[in-house]
């Protein structure tokens, strides 16, 4: 049975490989595909960006958060970190995400609340200076031109990932694990509350 | 990534393969479901309608789609549609990167259980939108608990697939399977027992089945957070929460059971056996155990299982290392 079927998918494979072959002048290449994806993802992101920033209700602002994390995933996709980008999705999406709906939920919630009024001009102005902010590390190296820069590290397996993480990169991963732990202990601190007595 | 037009092929066939078993998946287990939980309550469970009753099933699934789509007042409604989408889509991708043969699997890729892991988180996302859209107080508590019960279950189920990945150096369902044995003393369940017992426990909590079925906790409120949804609003529902069962129970049968691997010649139709014979367990505990109560729900998750399960990754993490 299972001869059968192998024997069924390789003649399939082999029909796929000529068919193919025939219709590879009408089917996008490799790089234009590429590009297709990217102005996709591009979309995703910045698209997802506007309604978690525009939105007037704070949950349909989660959802455009989720919709640019999903780009950010399709990002690293595109950059061949397959890992990366499941990552993404199983924290980001899985877990930060439904942490801040289950936040918004455990609150009252209305869509006239504060989060609905329109800003001031000052804020808003505030806000474009930090959104531009990045431009500043950014800027000079898209003048510059990036393809110098890359330097084609070792291919995304986990086993690379994990020995980047404990060699090259352990002084980051050490900082960024100090910065989660005293975030945590902070939020523990302010959420704590001695018998009897009130949250700080 | 190579884009080639056969794997494009190959994952359109897979996706509409996959609807097809999404479907007749609903309606066995709602037969099975129905029948077992009539034998057990010594009553003779549907048996009207086709010889023994088998035709029901469809008979209720052709009811749901006649049913009118009815939408209650002041209700978020691009979210109140897009949630029961949300919930049906995502559990399409799930079943790409099971190995259901030795050479019938749609989507070959090294991290095939992130992959799992990581769209199954979407799952929860839908419940959540669909409890907080529908403007009820009862699918709003519905989905608080579906998440906080989500969140909770996952880590342990996690973490006890994390000790089989140890064990076998690979997060490639295939390879985690071809590492196996055909018979049942060749298989991971019995070098990882207690992984198997915790990712059980657990797979009841994510599935949101009886006992642990608190977000749909009928006597205390409603439907939970589809208590809205009517005709194929629910059913898209009904048919992913369905999915979902079978899809932790595959990949319950490929981690532990050795999946696609059994006596006599390997195939698809062990995996499926496997996996129904656990669908079959579930069935049976939902109408065996009364429910818990929610506090008592988040303390086995949290002070058994979550200790329970990081115990045992640092035992096979320390006997994999004295072992190579």
């Amino acid at each position: 049975m299972n001869d059968i079927l192998n024997n069924i998918f390789h003649s399939l494979a082999r029909l796929f490989a000529d068919l193919e072959a025939w219709l590879a002048p009408f089917l996008p290449s490799q790089d234009l595909a590429a590009y297709l994806a990217f102005a996709f993802y591009v979309l995703l992101l910045l698209g997802g960006g506007l309604v978690a920033v525009l939105a007037r209700n704070l949950v349909r602002a989660t959802l455009g958060l989720i919709i640019t994390f999903l780009g950010v995933a399709g990002m690293y996709l595109l950059l061949a970190s397959p890992f990366l980008a499941l990552m993404q999705l199983l924290i980001y999406v899985g877990a930060v995400c439904v942490l801040i709906f289950f936040a918004i939920m455990l609150t009252k919630n209305t869509s006239d609340g504060e989060e609905a009024r329109c800003p001031r001009l000052s804020n808003l102005s505030l806000a474009g200076l930090a959104g531009l902010a990045p431009l500043v590390v950014i800027g000079p190296l898209i003048y510059q031109g990036t393809s110098s820069l890359v330097t084609r590290r070792p291919a995304d397996t986990v086993a690379n990932l994990g020995e980047g993480l404990l060699s090259i990169d352990l002084l980051s991963f050490e900082l960024i694990s100090i910065i989660l732990l005293v975030a945590m202990a902070g939020a523990v601190y302010l959420a704590f509350r001695p018998h009897g007595g009130r949250a700080r | 990534m190579d884009l080639s037009l056969a794997i494009f092929v190959q994952i359109i066939v897979a996706a509409l393969l996959v609807i097809g078993l999404m479907v007749g998946n609903a309606v066995v287990m709602v037969y099975m479901e129905r029948k077992v939980a009539g034998f057990i309550q010594r009553r003779p469970g549907p048996y009207e309608v086709g010889p023994w009753g088998t035709l029901q099933a469809l008979c209720d699934s052709m009811k749901l789609l006649a049913k009118q789509l009815y939408r209650p007042g002041n209700v978020d409604i691009i979210l109140y549609y897009l949630a029961p989408i949300l919930a049906f889509f995502p559990v399409l991708l799930l079943f790409l990167p099971i190995p259901f043969g030795p050479y019938l699997t749609a989507l070959n890729v090294n991290e095939g259980i992130i992959l799992i892991l990581a769209f199954a988180g979407l799952g929860v996302l839908s419940n959540l939108l669909a409890g907080w859209s529908s403007n009820n107080k009862y699918s709003l508590l519905g989905a608080a608990r579906a998440v906080s019960q989500t969140v909770a279950y996952e880590i342990p189920m996690i973490l006890a697939l994390l000790a089989v990945v140890f064990q076998c150096g690979s997060m490639d369902l295939k390879n985690v399977t071809e590492q196996q044995g055909a018979w049942p003393w060749e298989w991971n369940v019995l070098t990882q027992p207690l992984a198997f017992f915790i990712y059980v426990v657990s797979l009841v909590g994510e599935t949101n089945r009886a006992p642990f079925d608190l977000p749909e906790a009928e006597s205390e409120l409603a439907a939970g957070f589809h208590t809205e949804y009517s005709g194929m609003g629910f059913a898209l529902f009904f048919l992913s929460e369905y999915a979902n069962m079978l899809l932790v129970s595959l990949v319950a049968a490929v981690f532990f059971l050795g999946g696609y691997k059994g006596p006599v010649a390997d195939g698809f139709w062990w995996i499926f056996i496997k996996a129904y014979a656990i669908m079959f367990f579930l069935v049976w505990i939902r109408w065996t155990f009364p429910r818990v109560r929610f506090d008592q729900l988040l303390n086995i998750n949290w002070k058994w299982l979550l200790p329970l399960s990081l115990l045992n990754l640092w035992l096979t993490a320390i006997i994999v290392k004295l072992l190579i």
